[in-house]
């Protein structure tokens, strides 16, 4: 297949719908935002696309826990068509709001490939407030993950109030022994966060930044890898730039690590 | 019957709400909470089954994994419980959401008199807290009465079975719609009639009101449609459209401005025409990337040849000085529907924030309605939930805090939207109304919100009177609208499109039916939020997140189906005409006849007396002050002081990477905590190409000359601009006027012919320095009644008037964003260079204010000389000659050395005898006076040569260097070490006023 194509779902309070959409097309795919409700009447057949992506933003205003009421609106009308997207293999992505809506929704973590069951949650930031700051996170090797493969550290921006991930301990546990983590907030030099606010800027419980299921091929995340599809995105590139400058080994291309992420789902779907 | 739903954290989870409070009553109060639990109440007034409450409780509004939730009453521990929810009529967002979830979940539709209500119960435990210690907690932070309603259990007074009880904030009106005929057989009779409603009529207008009534032309018309004397519906259409806020009569003023100095006298009919509309078309012609300017929501300038920008700016200071919250949410909200409302519509895609407030830490004997600690929270969250529910970066921002805005506090907004240059082949910044096409209300609907503004706060509340003065913005739906109308916009379906802000439909649709020179209105059709409004309040109100657009007959099919699509309320409301006649019908009836044009014509002109006296002769001097001794600590507390220290906390809470465009941050350095210049953003995603955006405010000059407070603010603004990177050829500039009241009245306003005249020298400035840097105004506005009354310690009431105020806002072009700059130190052993002279003008300076002078000697701003050295660094810049570039702003040079030092967390050594010097020979006044047109750049010392000769000819000084080491070191112009101190102390003494919050 020459031709991945990506739903990028819109409205009601979503807001990252077109750097993720232009984020996708850096990383080789054709991406389309589609409302709600285009999906829910008909008008969009999600049978026509290979990921998925629930994004950023405040669905419904994020009013009675973020995520929650789209998961609602998603489950009540369209649940069936997208269990069915994951059963044929396909990707789904969700990015903070759309993380929230995936694991109110049960996609995420699927333990025991249950995908409606609510088992772990997000919820407000320890620090009691919004936050947008860029964080550096610890990926785990041994992840069925996609998204994350062949890449070890990631920094991305970080910009919700309600991003602690909470679940009893025997879940979490699971989610560790499957390696359904797939990213833990570290510190400035790769070590774990440990908890310490900012570098973990919700309180997480053990620095979880994201989880996928147990597939790989369902994975949700807090920090924005959209937000960084250009370089002059990065908190520091000022001053990696003038670094650079000095260097013998001049300016370093390639994509961003952002792009770099999503561009192994894309890889994957035009793979398989 | 309602039922009530209690929902709480499982009791073993951290609550960061509750936590907050506990942390905000013990900093804020000393008062010692053990513990706060918070419980989320929603009161389902609907006829509900007992199915659909077990779906509702389990499947939507209780997340298994951490909550818990009851239809009875949750037992949590507490001492003391308070509760609070909203007066009737406040827009309860969450509300309307849980309608929205339970109506989608259900498969059911709520009837319209159903509703959900949301509240909070907040369970406290803790030793040996009083009545009197809740009351605190309760009445400073948590409730506001204007719009909350709270009442308060101690443990002995709480039924456990009952709970909170029922609590149904509905608005019950029980009126019927009356018009009501307006007598205007004397002045003195219409006079009456203004003071009864409110209308504020100006004393001037009101023979022109009434010779048009009695006009026999406009009564045999009037006749036809059976009206004769005028209806109130009419009569406050006029107070709407003749307000200051709206006609902007102080700016269109006849000024007699008296030079006490030269003796001279001379007339200036209007400060907007000669001030702000000739030189903006002057430069519009010169300047062929403006687009669109002075007629529209906002102005528009080309950010490439497919592409225009639009920027315009706002205050929202009265509402949120009486509820900080609301009125901020609904001030930045409001300002977002303005380029939504610009052209045919653009798309927002930045916003910034200026706050000036009273001290945050104040103890004096003045009772402000709300405590500027408690204001600034306040407007800190409004903002926050306006901005990042929107999902529109806010990629800039400051903060002033003076005394002189405890009487009332400015709450500034802007916004930013692009809009391509073409929409189906035709020019996107054109639009017009023509006869025949649909007058469509969209969004929001209508209410007693905002009606005569906040002159209703002092009425007395029943237990179902709307509070709806005092709104609370609603981003959700707003940004779906927004969707919607972009969408709406690329089909080709908007021909006309404005905002629905001050003065509401009056206001939007009395504009747009100009162009095609008449409309029929039909006000019944307007949807409402509860039954009885009168017409004259559908026509007035001010309910939020509503456009009014003009959508043809043929395309109205696709717009409503589009706009149902995004979950959008749309409303046909009547008719374009070409009858030259605004025609307002409620249920076939005509209840306002007007002329379209009556608005414009034949209003007398409001004049000013304006009176000048020179600082010097108003007794102002120099201090006589010694050169201190002890500069490390000096240094160390000025960078402490509250207008000078880090306020991350802030910047923090705010989105500013959404939509993925970040460039420059509002923070910036080796650890992302110094503020930059400026914030620079990738509007076009695939264009290398960026927009920057900055500001500048510095009301403390004003106390000397508010021509210089302009000038000053016109050049830090430029400069800011310059630092990071951007073309000096495309700055555009918005001017945002906070002036108290200019009107003298001997007993009220004993100093309004000063302040009158501080508003034409102020304008002048703005005047002289657009012309001069070349910067055409894309927009601006004014608030012109920046006064407070206070109650001091007697019940005595004090006047207080804020400083004159502009806040100017710039934003330009960066050709190339990769050849953007930072103003953080980079590398060791760059070489550290200052650009302009520092000259002896420390006339209403950070440092004299540490000593509460005041002082003569302001800074003055020469932009012929300036903008030469501008354009050489744009060019440095563009050379890529430049590693860090910063500007000198308030505090003078040595704090600004140490924002470079602490941006990039390298140590410097700097000498001020190398700093270029205008007669000046005091250490202090080098480091801290505030001259204009300077910056700090460090550079490459490969560049020396090259740097020096692109700025051939400039005021320019290598003055250091940046150094490995971690301490920043300054030498006097002797030689002798003043300052030696590391990277980590500044940081700490920075941080130290607000550091802890978040």
């Amino acid at each position: 297949m020459s031709q991945v194509r990506v739903l990028v779902l819109a409205g009601y309070g979503l807001n990252c719908d077109y750097e993720t959409a232009y984020a996708f097309e850096m990383a080789g795919a054709t991406s389309d935002r589609v409302h709600i409700n285009s999906l829910i009447d008909g008008s969009v057949g999600l049978e026509d696309y290979h990921i998925m992506v629930f994004g950023g933003g405040f669905s419904w205003g994020d009013d009675h826990g973020a995520g929650v009421i789209q998961a609602v609106r998603m489950k009540t009308n369209i649940g069936d068509k997208i269990l069915d997207f994951v059963e044929k293999g396909k990707l789904i992505i969700g990015i903070c709001n759309g993380f929230q809506a995936l694991v109110n929704l049960g996609l995420l973590p699927g333990l025991n490939n249950d995908y409606r069951a609510r088992s772990v949650a997000v919820t407000y930031n320890d620090c009691g407030n919004f936050r947008n700051d860029w964080v550096s996170m610890k990926v785990n090797a041994k992840s069925p993950c996609i998204f994350t493969r062949g890449i070890d550290r990631l920094e991305f921006p970080v910009r919700h109030g309600e991003g602690k991930l909470v679940s009893d301990e025997s879940v979490i546990q699971q989610l560790f022994d499957h390696n359904q983590v797939v990213i833990q907030y570290a510190g400035p030099d790769g070590e774990p966060a440990n908890g310490r606010f900012p570098f973990n800027p919700n309180g997480s419980i053990r620095d979880i930044a994201g989880i996928c299921d147990p597939s790989g091929r369902v994975f949700g995340l807090m920090p924005h890898p959209e937000a960084y599809n250009h370089p002059t995105n990065h908190p520091n590139w000022n001053r990696r730039r003038e670094k650079q400058k000095r260097s013998a080994n001049k300016a370093e291309k390639g994509q961003t690590i952002g792009i770099r992420l999503l561009k192994n789902a894309v890889d994957y779907a035009r793979g398989s | 019957m309602p039922h009530r739903l209690e929902t709480a954290l499982r009791p073993d989870l951290f609550d960061a709400e509750g936590e907050g409070l506990r942390k905000k009553a013990k900093n804020y109060f000393g008062i010692e909470l053990s513990r706060v639990r918070t419980i989320n109440i929603l009161t389902m007034d609907a006829d509900l089954t007992n199915e659909h409450l077990k779906i509702l409780q389990e499947d939507i509004f209780t997340n298994p994994v951490i909550q818990m939730s009851s239809y009875e009453p949750l037992a949590v521990e507490s001492d003391w419980i308070i509760w609070v929810g909203f007066r009737p009529g406040v827009k309860d967002n969450p509300g309307s959401t849980a309608v929205e979830a339970a109506e989608d979940s259900l498969g059911i539709k709520f009837k319209k008199d159903e509703a959900i209500y949301t509240s909070k119960r907040y369970c406290i435990t803790g030793d040996n807290l009083t009545e009197n210690d809740i009351n605190t907690v309760a009445g400073e932070l948590l409730a506001n009465d204007i719009i909350q309603q709270k009442k308060i259990f101690s443990k002995d007074r709480w039924d456990p079975s009952m709970g909170i009880g029922f609590i149904i904030p509905k608005v019950k009106l029980n009126h019927v719609p009356t018009v009501t005929t307006i007598p205007v057989d004397s002045d003195a009779s219409l006079q009456k009639v203004s003071d009864e409603r409110n209308l504020a009529l100006n004393p001037n207008d009101i023979p022109v009101i009434r010779e048009y009534f009695l006009d026999s032309r406009v009564k045999k018309e009037r006749e036809r449609v059976s009206l004769s004397d005028p209806t109130d519906i009419e009569i406050e259409y006029i107070s709407q459209g003749r307000s200051d806020h709206c006609n902007h009569n102080s700016f269109q003023g006849l000024f007699r401005y008296h030079d006490l100095e030269s003796g001279k006298t001379e007339e200036i009919n209007s400060l907007f025409k000669t001030c702000i509309e000739e030189p903006t078309l002057e430069l519009k012609e010169k300047k062929d990337w403006v687009v669109s300017v002075l007629w529209d929501n906002a102005g528009a300038g080309r950010f490439d040849q497919d592409h225009y920008y639009v920027i315009t700016g706002e205050t929202h200071n009265s509402p949120s000085n009486m509820e900080a919250y609301g009125g901020a949410v609904t001030g930045i909200v409001g300002v977002y529907r303005d380029p939504m409302g610009t052209g045919k519509g653009s798309k927002l895609i930045m916003g910034s924030y200026g706050y000036c407030v009273g001290p945050r830490d104040y103890e004096g004997e003045l009772k402000p309605h709300l405590h500027p600690r408690r204001l600034l929270d306040g407007v800190i969250e409004g903002v926050r939930d306006g901005g990042n529910k929107s999902g529109i970066p806010t990629t800039y921002g400051q903060v002033m805090f003076d005394p002189g805005y405890l009487g009332k506090c400015l709450v500034f907004v802007t916004a930013v939207g692009i809009m391509p240059a073409k929409i189906n082949g035709e020019p996107s910044e054109l639009k017009k109304t023509s006869p025949g096409e649909l007058v469509i209300m969209c969004g929001g609907r209508v209410g007693k919100d905002g009606i005569h503004g906040v002159t209703a706060s002092s009425e007395t509340f029943s237990a179902n009177t709307p509070a709806g003065h005092v709104q609370i913005g609603d981003p959700y739906t707003q940004k779906k609208m927004h969707d919607f109308l972009l969408e709406a916009r690329d089909m080709g379906l908007i021909q006309f499109i404005t905002d629905n802000g001050g003065g509401g439909l009056s206001s939007s649709v009395g504009e747009s039916a100009r162009f095609s020179n008449g409309c029929e209105i039909e006000l019944d059709k307007v949807p409402l939020k509860y039954d009885g409004l009168d017409q004259w309040e559908i026509w007035v109100s001010e309910s939020q997140e509503r456009m009014t657009v003009s959508v043809r007959p043929d395309d109205l099919e696709r717009f409503l189906k589009l706009s149902e699509k995004h979950a959008v309320e749309s409303t046909v409301i009547g008719t374009y005409t070409d009858s030259g006649k605004l025609h307002i019908t409620y249920d076939g009836k005509t209840c306002a006849y007007v002329d379209i044009d009556l608005l414009t014509a034949g209003f007398p002109q409001w004049e000013f007396e304006a009176v000048w006296q020179p600082p010097e002769k108003r007794g102002l001097h120099e201090p006589v002050l010694k050169e201190p001794s002890d500069y490390h600590t000096l240094f160390l507390d000025m960078l402490a002081r509250p207008n000078m220290c880090s306020k991350e906390w802030i910047c923090r809470q705010y989105d500013h990477e959404v939509q993925g465009t970040s460039v420059i941050k509002p923070l910036v350095g080796a650890k992302r905590d110094v503020n930059s210049d400026a914030g620079v953003i990738r509007p076009v995603l695939h264009l290398e190409k960026g927009l920057a955006i900055t500001q500048a405010l510095q009301p403390s000059y004003s106390a000397i000359d508010a021509y210089h407070m302009t000038a000053y603010c016109i050049d830090e603004a430029v400069r800011r601009l310059i630092a990071v990177g951007v073309d000096p050829e495309q700055i555009g500039g918005v001017d945002n006027f906070c002036w108290p009241s200019i009107q003298y009245h001997p007993k009220d306003n004993p100093d309004g012919k000063f302040k009158a005249a501080q508003l034409v020298r102020s304008c002048r400035a703005l005047r002289d320095m657009c012309i001069a840097y070349q910067i055409p105004l894309l927009s601006g506005k004014d608030s012109m009644y920046v006064d407070g009354h206070l109650k001091g310690s007697y019940g005595e009431v004090h006047k207080v008037s804020a400083p004159e105020t502009l806040q100017f806002t710039t934003t330009g072009i960066v050709n190339a964003i990769n050849k953007c700059v930072t103003m953080d130190s980079k590398i060791p052993g760059d070489l550290i260079y200052v650009l302009g002279a520092t000259v002896d003008e420390l006339g209403g300076s950070e440092y004299y204010n540490r000593f509460g002078y005041t002082g003569l000697n302001v800074p003055r701003v020469h932009p012929e000389v300036f903008m030469k050295r501008y354009r050489a660094l744009a060019v440095a810049i563009e050379r890529e000659l430049a590693a860090s570039v910063h500007g000198i702003y308030r505090g003078g040079l040595g704090i600004h050395l140490a924002m470079v030092a602490m941006g990039g967390e390298l140590g410097m050594s700097v000498d001020l005898a190398g700093v270029p010097v205008d007669g000046v020979d005091r250490n202090d006044t080098i480091l801290f006076s505030e001259s204009a047109g300077r910056f700090i750049v460090t550079i490459d010392p490969e560049n020396r040569n090259d740097f020096e000769k692109v700025m051939d000819g400039q005021v320019l000084a290598c003055v250091g260097t940046v150094e490995a080491g971690s301490d920043v070191i300054i030498n006097g112009i002797d030689g002798e070490n003043l300052v030696s101190i590391s990277v980590k102390d500044l940081k700490e003494a920075w941080k130290r006023p607000f550091g802890d919050l978040i």
